[in-house]
């Protein structure tokens, strides 16, 4: 199980972003996009094998010319008010058929990362995700954050556009940051570093759609660039969300008008708590969804050589 | 080597030995268990060693099927006299890395082995009645052109990776020559068995090792599955047609492939 370093940049106490996939992607698209926009350099890698099976493998005329894994990579940048390191994971490391990281091998790899952020000398970890939240999808997501200090709830309140995970009722003050981008920031909290996580907001009735949210990973994108004092082109992200916008108006518009009429009373209140669609509702669309993209993707399944 | 992982029996009586490895999930055409059996039974392949289940299989509790237990065994045999070392394995559930490369530390730092072979059949869309060909995947060119003349037939793909396919690149990162043999089965024969793929497959390792096997025996289970298919194609003009499409190179749509291989199999199974 083992870490490879590319290079040994001398760095002044860099913060850590990091970003795996979840729930529409909204940080893995938040971070990948800020260190392509940072124009950061390659730092590692985790060594995959221990974490994640191949995921392509390419034979030519006989020969096997090599196996594929998923990557696990920093990055790093140094900037005017700080230096930066990125970790950006294609995959969660899992055990069994769940989707995002548990276990002995999501703690493992949480350490790894940890490993390489403090030899640097980080003092400061953020995650990235998504928070899924009773809005209308044509309302700007709000970025909600979870921090590791009351020092820090002072900190995030006065970034834009930012919210305390407190704000959003119907929690009663509880909850779990699945994953990675959780359980990064416990282990980190044990080591003593600072945790932030940021979290996009993304309508409920769209957490199980198998397309990227990036119109969340911008509200992101928009704190970082603030924390970090940057001006950042959206161009790319914004015809992302065009596109998606496109296919989620496409989806609305195949919704009953009652159940439109009462999901629509989203757009004129700041959420509280979850309100404007029945139970009843969300399960209509669930299925709706559901059978919207079964359609679309069914075209077999591949065999494996 | 990690000991932990091993309950040996014996030691292996083995010089410089070829490792046969086959995975009885997901088996083709039954062809891996067929051939290990084969090989084991004629050859007097003798069970030296296994990998222990902890950690790589679900234990908690016991599978069985067709009111049978099945237990997870991964399990090494030396032919002694052929110099041959055969490995059976389900394929494990978890840990896939740290199986593999205990299976090859075994394999390797305890038997010596000098080659790598994994045996699996790959599904074709061919009639029974075509000849059957062995799909080929090497992870050393030097070992590639070692075995040209046995009639393999080189195989470019790309996609997910079948177990063997990452004990092939484990090897390779080890300077063992390996090779993944796909004989190809006809699909609708693949939740059967497939005694012509069996055969040919065999025959290659008859070859390549010069095993001196009778596969003679093999010819009456290909000439009963032969009848009992031309017999069906008598009975039942629409399997007949389809038979016919596949042999003159034509395609079926899905439902037909499905009732096709419904209908073989309902035959074969008796």
């Amino acid at each position: 199980m083992g870490i490879r370093l590319f290079k040994e940049p001398e760095l002044e106490k860099p913060d850590l972003i990091c970003g795996w996939p979840g729930i529409g992607n909204i940080g893995l698209i938040a971070v990948d996009t800020l260190k392509g926009v940072l124009k950061a350099e390659e730092l590692g890698e985790i060594e995959p094998w221990d974490f994640f099976y191949p995921k392509k493998v390419s034979i030519k005329n006989g020969l096997l010319e090599g196996l594929e894994f998923p990557t696990s990579k920093f990055y790093y940048q140094r900037l005017e008010k700080r230096d930066l390191i990125f970790f950006i994971g294609e995959e969660q490391p899992t055990e069994g058929e769940r989707m995002y990281a548990t276990g002995e091998k999501a703690y493992q790899m949480a350490n790894l990362v940890l490993d390489v952020a403090e030899r640097f000398g980080c003092q400061r970890v953020y995650t990235s995700g998504a928070c899924v939240s009773p809005i209308h999808h044509t309302v700007k997501p709000r970025v909600v954050s979870v921090v590791s200090s009351e020092k820090l709830v002072e900190e995030v309140i006065r970034y834009q556009n930012t919210i305390l995970i407190s704000e959003i009722g119907g929690r009663e003050g509880e909850g779990v940051i699945t994953g990675l981008n959780g359980l990064l920031l416990a282990v980190a909290k044990k080591r003593g570093l600072e945790g932030i996580c940021l979290m996009g907001e993304i309508p409920d009735w769209l957490s199980g759609s198998p397309f990227p949210y990036p119109k969340a990973s911008k509200s992101v994108l928009e704190v970082f660039a603030d924390i970090l004092g940057i001006r950042v082109d959206f161009g790319f992200l914004g015809k992302m969300v065009a596109q998606i916008e496109e296919i989620v108006e496409r989806l609305y518009e195949g919704f009953p008008p009652e159940i439109k009429e009462r999901y629509d009373e989203r757009k004129f209140v700041v959420q509280a708590k979850p309100r404007g669609i029945t139970e009843e509702d969300a399960k209509w669309i669930k299925e709706h969804i559901d059978e919207f993209f079964k359609k679309r993707g069914e075209q077999g399944g591949e065999k494996s050589v | 080597m990690e000991k932990n992982l091993f309950e040996i029996y014996q030691s292996p009586q083995l010089r410089n030995p070829s490792l046969i490895v086959a995975w009885q999930t997901r088996d083709v055409g039954k062809l891996s268990v067929k051939i290990i059996h084969f090989l084991n039974e004629k050859l007097g392949g003798q069970k030296i060693a296994e990998i222990k289940p902890s950690g790589f299989f679900p234990l908690g509790g016991a599978a069985f099927k067709d009111n049978l237990l099945r237990v997870p065994e991964s399990k090494f045999s030396a032919c002694q006299k052929s110099d041959l070392l055969i490995f059976q394995s389900e394929e494990p559930k978890y840990e896939w890395y740290n199986f593999l490369n205990g299976l090859l530390d075994f394999a390797q730092h305890y038997c010596h082995i000098k080659e790598l072979y994994t045996v699996s059949g790959t599904v074709s869309l061919t009639a029974h009645t075509a000849p059957r060909r062995i799909l080929a995947v090497y992870n050393q060119p030097e070992f590639q052109k070692m075995l040209q003349g046995y009639g393999l037939e080189d195989m470019t793909w790309e996609g997910p990776p079948a177990i063997s396919s990452y004990l092939l690149w484990l090897a390779k990162r080890r300077d063992i020559p390996g090779i993944s043999l796909w004989p190809e089965i006809p699909f609708y024969l693949a939740a059967g068995e497939d005694p012509v793929a069996t055969k040919l497959t065999l025959s290659f390792l008859d070859s390549r090792f010069s095993l001196g096997l009778d596969l003679g025996e093999l010819d009456s289970d290909i000439g009963n599955q032969n009848e009992k298919i031309a017999q069906l194609r008598e009975e039942d003009a629409e399997i007949n047609e389809y038979i016919n499409r596949l042999e003159s190179g034509l395609s079926l749509n899905e439902e037909e492939q499905v009732r096709l291989a419904r209908a073989v199999y309902e035959l074969l199974k008796e």
